[in-house]
């Protein structure tokens, strides 16, 4: 690749730190927020090869009411139109087992007038009648994208059902060969399926995670995801971190648009520096949080504590730098970051709506109210108002500001799995007070 | 290409050690002297007869030109650290003033104006200055670029920001948080708490119901 090409490609990513980079003369734990921001390229810089394979649960629950699999069926169009000329795209209906609705033939067709008109028709055939066995969907999707190799690939996967015809294990053997090889948005419809499981699926593939509480929104559900996996400019590109010796990562995890635990998802690339995968991007700006540990030094050193690095294909698109410089002075190294601050707080939200559901779910009202009612408290303070409208439905605010609450007796199932799957959605900071 | 880092590390990074982390200084040759003609302009002009004692012949102190006191290595009149890097020679110097413009734009009710035209210099003789209003009160930290004293700005924080130096001698400044923000020459948007911005020769940084602090480099 060319200087120019590299300058070009480079212009189009961004990597902003945020942190108090002072430490106490015995402070060890560095973090710092990494705004990452993609600005769609230049001219000249087409979008790459993608494809695209619509996944639709054909399960006999489908039927129960019949409007879920009309809607299915319209959606699916929905997406089908939002496809780009030249895409190679497929639809998929799942049962205990998976089956090609188009085009049928072992690959993936091209979009064009012709062929959308043809997977329009398959679409409005669909019919339900079967089980659920989500594993073998995602198989039969990865097969047809090996078909197409060099493609940005992508799926969106509807199901109304918990996975009931293959075993976790199964499922976990086909999420895994699935994993790094398509990105997959994932939709519940109605209030059967588990939010657990294809939150699961969402992250492995790097994807969303919602429910479609109403089969009529379901359409225009289908077409903004089909236009964002379109809008994508990038390949697969990697947040490189690269921490010195002696230090550990405590944690790596997005944080905007929603929470994300990465940490786990590291691939060494030296013992020194490691890869975690963030998928295509479009033009979109996310936030992570880097906490890591590393060896105290004396009054007024400086070290640095990470490189950051944005890599495609082993190109680096950007990067930052995550300081530490040790001092005496408190003024400087007790002060929290604003951003640090207020992420660790999104981060908390998530997990205490998250366990606070569990607590309900399982009985226990102590503890239910406890977390949630501490989540009420850290929605109140970050401005998170469509956090707190959703936690509304479930619980019932006497003082947002302590986190004083009651549980509600007669909770919507729908509401609260909407709770459930959008509660790592997190708010940016707010501006300065 | 590989360097050396101060604990002996061979680094393929320049500017941080990719061992350990540790800060490489940049190596002597791109630590550039001034231009020919501008080289006297570093030093202040010294309006006394020539003096030949040995105190006139030690190496003067780059931020304040007083002596250096043997191989010492901070100045004893103000602290400046004779190691740091330089920027090429450059004295760094930031000026607060009254500036009727940040008065306007603040429109903070019930505070007049006081009367223009009064500078406070202050050298930036180390590597981090910050800028705040000392409080009347034993045992506070006193910030280095102390604001408080008339014309005193009321919207000035006891800490306000910081001005860091960077690797190549110039300076970076950081919002620690304060009360009313600070903004960056004709930018209405305050900076971001904590998220350093590089400052350049003629920068402005406005803070406070009045005040302006011009950079300047000389």
């Amino acid at each position: 690749m060319s200087n120019h090409d590299q300058e070009r490609a480079m212009a189009g990513f961004t990597a902003d730190i945020y942190q108090n980079e002072y430490l106490p003369l015995d402070g060890s734990e560095v973090n710092a927020i990494v705004t990452v921001s993609a600005t769609g390229g230049g001219p000249g810089t087409g979008q790459p090869p993608a494809a695209e394979i619509v996944i639709v649960d054909t399960s006999g629950s489908m039927d129960v009411p019949k409007v879920k699999i009309n809607s299915a069926r319209d959606a699916t169009s929905a997406a089908i139109d939002s496809i780009r000329d030249g895409v190679a795209f497929a639809v998929i209906a799942g049962t205990d087992s998976a089956r090609v609705v188009y085009p049928g033939d072992g690959s993936l067709a091209i979009a064009s007038a012709q062929t959308r008109e043809q997977a329009h028709w398959a679409a409005s055939r669909l019919k339900a009648g079967g089980g659920t066995a989500i594993g073998t969907w995602l198989t039969l999707a990865r097969e047809l994208f090996d078909s197409v190799p060099g493609r940005v690939c992508h799926a969106i996967l509807l199901t109304d059902g918990a996975n009931e015809h293959e075993t976790a294990a199964e499922l976990d053997v086909a999420l895994a060969d699935c994993e790094g090889r398509f990105q997959c948005d994932c939709r519940g419809v109605g209030t059967d399926w588990e939010v657990s499981e294809l939150r699961r699926i969402a992250s492995v593939l790097l994807g969303t995670v919602d429910i479609i509480p109403d089969a009529a929104g379901m359409a225009e559900d289908f077409r903004a995801m089909t236009e964002r996996a379109m809008g994508k400019a990038t390949g697969s590109v990697s947040l490189r971190l690269w921490t010195p010796q002696g230090s550990t990562v405590a944690f790596v995890r997005q944080v905007a648009p929603s929470v994300e635990e990465l940490t786990d998802r590291a691939v060494a690339v030296n013992p020194l520096t490691a890869d975690y995968p963030t998928g295509a991007w479009g033009e979109e700006s996310r936030d992570y949080h880097f906490c890591i540990s590393v060896v105290p030094r004396g009054p007024g050193d400086e070290m640095l504590a990470g490189r950051i690095s944005l890599v495609e294909d082993e190109e680096v698109l950007s990067q930052g730098l995550i300081k530490a410089i040790w001092t005496d002075d408190q003024q400087l190294s007790t002060r929290i970051n604003r951003e640090v601050a207020h992420y660790t707080g999104q981060a908390e939200l998530a997990e205490c709506i998250q366990d606070g559901l569990e607590a309900r779910k399982l009985g226990d009202e102590a503890t239910a109210t406890v977390k949630l009612g501490r989540a009420v408290q850290l929605a109140s303070e970050s401005s998170n108002d469509g956090t707190m409208k959703l936690l509304q439905a479930v619980v019932e605010v006497e003082d947002a500001a302590t986190g004083t609450i009651r549980l509600r007796r007669d909770v919507d199932d729908a509401d609260e799995m909407a709770l459930d799957t959008r509660s790592t959605k997190t708010v940016r900071v707010g501006p300065a007070q | 290409v590989t360097v050396v880092c101060p604990s002996g590390h061979a680094s393929a990074t320049t500017d941080y050690c990719d061992q350990c982390g540790a800060p490489i200084a940049p190596p002597a040759a791109t630590v550039m002297a001034p231009p020919p003609g501008q080289a006297t302009e570093v030093l202040p002009v010294i309006e006394e007869e020539a003096d030949t004692s040995p105190a006139a012949r030690r190496e003067p102190c780059p931020a304040c030109g007083a002596p250096r006191s043997g191989d010492d290595r901070y100045c004893e009149d103000c602290g400046h650290d004779f190691t740091a890097p330089r920027g090429a020679g450059t004295q760094w110097e930031a000026i607060a003033t009254v500036d009727r413009r940040q008065f306007e734009r603040q429109a903070t009710e019930g505070l007049s104006l006081p009367a223009e035209g009064a500078e406070r210099r202050f050298l930036l003789n180390a590597p981090q200055m910050r800028i705040g209003r000392r409080r009347e009160r034993p045992g506070e930290p006193v910030p280095e670029i102390d604001l408080g004293g008339p014309p005193e700005d009321p919207g000035i924080s006891r800490m306000h920001a910081v001005l860091e130096r960077q690797d190549d001698g110039t300076y970076r400044v950081r919002d620690l948080g304060s009360t009313n923000g600070t903004t960056l020459n004709d930018d209405p948007r305050p900076i971001a708490t904590d998220h350093p911005v590089a400052l350049a020769h003629g920068d402005r940084i406005r803070l406070g119901a009045w005040t302006t602090i011009t950079l300047q480099s000389r």
